[in-house]
């Protein structure tokens, strides 16, 4: 019993981290329609850049993660303006801009080790406490992902629901056409949500980066979950996206009772399958 | 010299990688990202098998077949989903296998890889060096293009690319999607597992590493590079991302440093490509050209397709009784009835949202109804899939055309002709002859076809190339080379101008007066009274009127409804 306690915990603490991460490849993917996998490498980006700034140059932590935020969004807009912008107004952009993204992917995660090689990085002088919850044991990086998810998950809900731009962001997640010919500039929205989207995936990078450390490699996985949350949720859902999280985290904890680690992945992929199989538009999807 | 060997070796065995590729993606046009999955099937089957003792070529063998079976497996999801779904299907897929790979560790040696491949040999000559493995490798190559050009230009692959340009419209002309996806992953996971047993024999050890991701978005860069549904193409876009990151080697770096900037480069030159030469090096064949000979010689036996089946004036072809059909909540056709007679053209017509479409659907097959029957000279046409219904006589084109818009007009017509033995892989290879003679013959069936809608001129142009009144046309060549007795015409005429209509008109025409059975969806009323023996007005899911095209017109309820 004590043990399904603490599987749950890590449950809610992973799912927290993959909601995160869904909900800003969800809110790029929902509004612009592009599945940016290059997503996953800026995810590792940022960590590098945290991890840079602090350990390297010596800033102070707030000052690190301030810089790799911008260094975040800084990113995700390149990536729009220089890549992707280009390829969309072509009739197959979705077959291309995907095609793109991979290699936008391959790119990136590559550059990362040819400057910062590619050994592991991890933050030293910053530590965790640990709580005891009864017998559930929680360190404070993991309760700092969950906070983060109801911090960012919350203030993006309200800017969405209560400003103009939020506004935009979500006629155009609607219907693009429909939200141009009202008069919303779809150009700048997408470099909005590009811009948000890239900064959410900031802050699970460098909450991994305290808790584990950093590696080139750490932008697959996300990217993997960040998709696979959106998809198990159902597109233009963000709620849809968190629940999709919750699940492959519960699911995936849940799985460890009986099944060794070394199949966590796999546990996530049969959700999927399941999923497509019986609910093809996810679990909030929009029928198409 | 044995470094540049090297290269050519690394060349072969990435060219029938991107082959492989090519057919699933450029071809098929079904984006599967788990390529170096039956790459790593084949290597670790090929090792697997020849470290157990099996002489050459049984681990061969036995890899090409494991891949197939393991393409048949991935086909599956891939009928359910497409696009972004079958994207991360496949991502996820590759996952998985990895996964397993590294840890049934019993019989894949986990990290440890497998290792202690026997190479091969020949007449007593080991090739062991890559100048002898690399007469192998070429000869391996060669084949494999060989069967790939088979596959790619026979009416099999004319079906592929139809799929990759419209799914629906694939149907619609009778063509299996079940039997050409399940094919088509086969086929291009058994050629990559057959790299993959090339890369054990020639590297004698196999490990997980070799087959990440990265190597799935390696060989797509080839594709794409090369050129996508060119086979030539892949062969050089394997040579060039092979080749010229070796120039690297001529600059001073740590190998680990130069293998990312390796992969740096593949990735800069994809998206370079894609931006400004998204054809790649070599475009895509036109296809099928028509030279206006064989015509001439070989011409006259077309005539059935535009010809009905000789049933007599008047009798009744299609019947359907009670149709309903109820979307969630809404019920789009409810309790409809209708007749279609040879000889005759059956107008529908009604406001936006009556059911008309809703109703072509059920009588083709693309939605099954809820209530009701549908039968085809007495013989029921519910439950069957859409290209069994067109191959029973029932055929029907869409009010936004859906042409395969990248194809040419003469393969627009040629991949909807009938019964074509070189739609099955299987005949394809083992009965080429018929396979060639029936080409022949179809291609003068499909110019006779376009001389009937006049657009033989055109033959060897895209759909791109096209007038919007040519396309209309060409829907109709279309439907007409299915060689359907009856044909369901959804909005054909919408968006023409008089003078075009007028060219139309007598097409349609011609058709009913050859026996055909014809019935046409229009919201043009001069249109229903010039072409129409009968007419049923649609509104709410239901005939509110039928009868001459006078009688329904004169209806004063409807009139008050309708006609303003």
């Amino acid at each position: 019993m004590d043990l399904l306690l603490q599987l749950m915990m890590n449950g809610l603490v992973n799912g927290s981290h993959y909601a995160l991460l869904g909900i800003g490849f969800g809110l790029i993917f929902a509004t612009t329609k592009l599945v940016h996998f290059a997503y996953g490498p800026i995810y590792a980006a940022t960590a590098y850049v945290c991890w840079y700034s602090f350990m390297q140059l010596g800033l102070p932590f707030w000052a690190a993660f301030g810089l790799c935020v911008i260094a975040a969004i800084v990113l995700g807009l390149l990536s729009y303006l220089i890549v992707y912008r280009p390829l969309q107004s072509r009739s197959d952009s979705g077959l291309v801009t995907l095609i793109a993204s991979l290699g936008l992917y391959t790119v990136i995660e590559n550059l990362l080790g040819v400057i910062f090689g590619t050994g592991v990085k991890s933050v030293q002088g910053i530590d965790s406490d640990v709580f005891f919850l009864g017998p559930v044991f929680v360190t404070s990086f993991q309760l700092m992902q969950i906070a983060a998810l109801i911090l960012v998950g919350g203030a993006l809900a309200l800017f969405l629901r209560f400003t103009r731009y939020g506004q935009a962001i979500m006629a155009m997640t609607d219907n693009a056409e429909m939200a141009q010919i009202v008069g919303i500039d779809t150009r700048f929205v997408a470099l909005l949500v590009f811009a948000i989207g890239s900064a959410i995936a900031a802050v699970p990078a460098v909450l991994i980066l305290l808790k584990d450390s950093a590696g080139t490699h750490m932008g697959f996985s996300a990217v993997f979950l960040a998709f696979l949350s959106v998809v198990v949720g159902g597109i233009g859902s963000l709620r849809g996206a968190v629940a999709g999280g919750f699940l492959i985290g519960f699911v995936e904890s849940a799985g460890l009772w009986q099944i060794s680690t070394d199949w966590q992945s796999s546990i996530a992929f049969i959700i999927l399958f399941l999923m497509l199989m019986l609910r093809p538009d996810g679990l909030f999807g929009v029928k198409r | 010299m044995e470094y540049v060997m090297h290269i050519l070796v690394m060349v072969c065995m990435y060219a029938v990688l991107a082959i492989s590729f090519n057919l699933l993606i450029g071809f098929a046009g079904l984006f599967a990202l788990s390529q170096a999955v039956f790459f790593a099937i084949g290597a670790y089957a090929t090792g697997l098998a020849a470290v157990a003792g099996l002489p050459f070529p049984m681990p061969e063998i036995l890899a090409v077949l494991i891949g197939g079976i393991v393409g048949v497996l991935i086909a599956l999801p891939a009928l359910r989903t497409r696009g972004d779904y079958l994207v991360i299907v496949t991502l996820a897929l590759q996952i998985v296998v990895l996964q397993v790979i590294l840890n049934w560790k019993s019989l894949t040696g986990g990290t440890e890889g497998v290792r202690g491949i026997p190479g091969l040999s020949f007449f007593g000559v080991a090739l062991s060096d890559p100048s002898h493995f690399l007469i192998y490798a070429a000869i391996v190559t060669a084949l494999v293009f060989v069967f790939a050009w088979k596959v790619g230009h026979s009416p099999f692959g004319r079906a592929m690319k139809a799929m990759r340009e419209n799914e629906s419209a694939a149907q619609a002309v009778g063509k299996n999607l079940l039997y050409l996806k399940v094919s088509t992953f086969a086929v291009s996971a058994a050629l990559a597992a057959l790299a993959g047993s090339m890369f054990a024999r020639y590297y004698n050890y196999v490990s997980v590493d070799s087959f990440s991701i990265n190597e799935t978005i390696y060989i797509l860069a080839m594709v794409i590079v090369g050129g996508i549904g060119n086979l030539w193409g892949s062969v050089i876009g394997a040579a060039v991302l092979v080749a010229l990151p070796e120039l690297l080697k001529f600059l001073d770096m740590p190998t680990d440093i130069a293998d990312q900037m390796r992969l740096v480069i593949y990735g800069v030159i994809l998206i370079l490509v894609l931006r400004f030469r998204p054809q790649g090096i070599l475009p895509e064949p036109r296809g099928a050209l028509h030279d206006g000979e064989e015509t001439a010689s070989a011409g006259g036996n077309a005539s059935s397709l535009v010809v009905g089946d000789g049933s007599s004036k008047g009798e009744i072809v299609v019947d359907a009784k009670g149709l309903v059909k109820r979307f969630g909540g809404i019920t789009a056709v409810s309790g409809f009835d209708i007749e279609m007679r040879a000889g005759q053209i059956t107008g529908l017509i009604g406001p936006n949202g009556a059911g008309k479409t809703t109703a072509f659907n059920m009588l083709t097959g693309f939605l099954q109804p809820n209530e009701g029957s549908i039968t085809l000279r007495g013989n029921s046409l519910l439950g069957l899939k859409p290209h069994r219904i067109v191959g029973a006589g029932v055929a029907r084109s869409f009010q936004d055309l859906r042409l395969f818009r990248n194809m040419t007009v003469l393969d627009n017509v040629l991949v909807s002709l009938p019964d074509q033995a070189g739609d099955d892989l299987g005949q394809v290879f083992l009965r080429p002859a018929k396979v060639s003679r029936q080409e022949h013959e179809n291609l003068a069936r499909a110019m006779e076809v376009l001389r009937f809608v006049e657009l033989d001129g055109k033959a060897n142009e895209t759909v791109n190339a096209l007038s919007y009144a040519e396309e209309k046309l060409l829907v109709i060549a279309r439907l007409l080379a299915t060689g359907a007795e009856v044909m369901l015409f959804d909005e054909p005429l919408s968006g023409l101008d008089p003078t075009t209509l007028a060219e139309i008109l007598p097409v349609i025409r011609k058709l009913a007066d050859n026996g055909k059975v014809v019935c046409i969806i229009e919201h043009n009323l001069d249109v229903i009274k010039e072409l129409s023996d009968v007419v049923y007005f649609l509104d709410e899911g239901r005939a509110m009127a039928v009868g001459t095209p006078e009688q329904v017109m004169t209806d004063p309820e409807l009139a008050a409804r309708y006609f303003k």
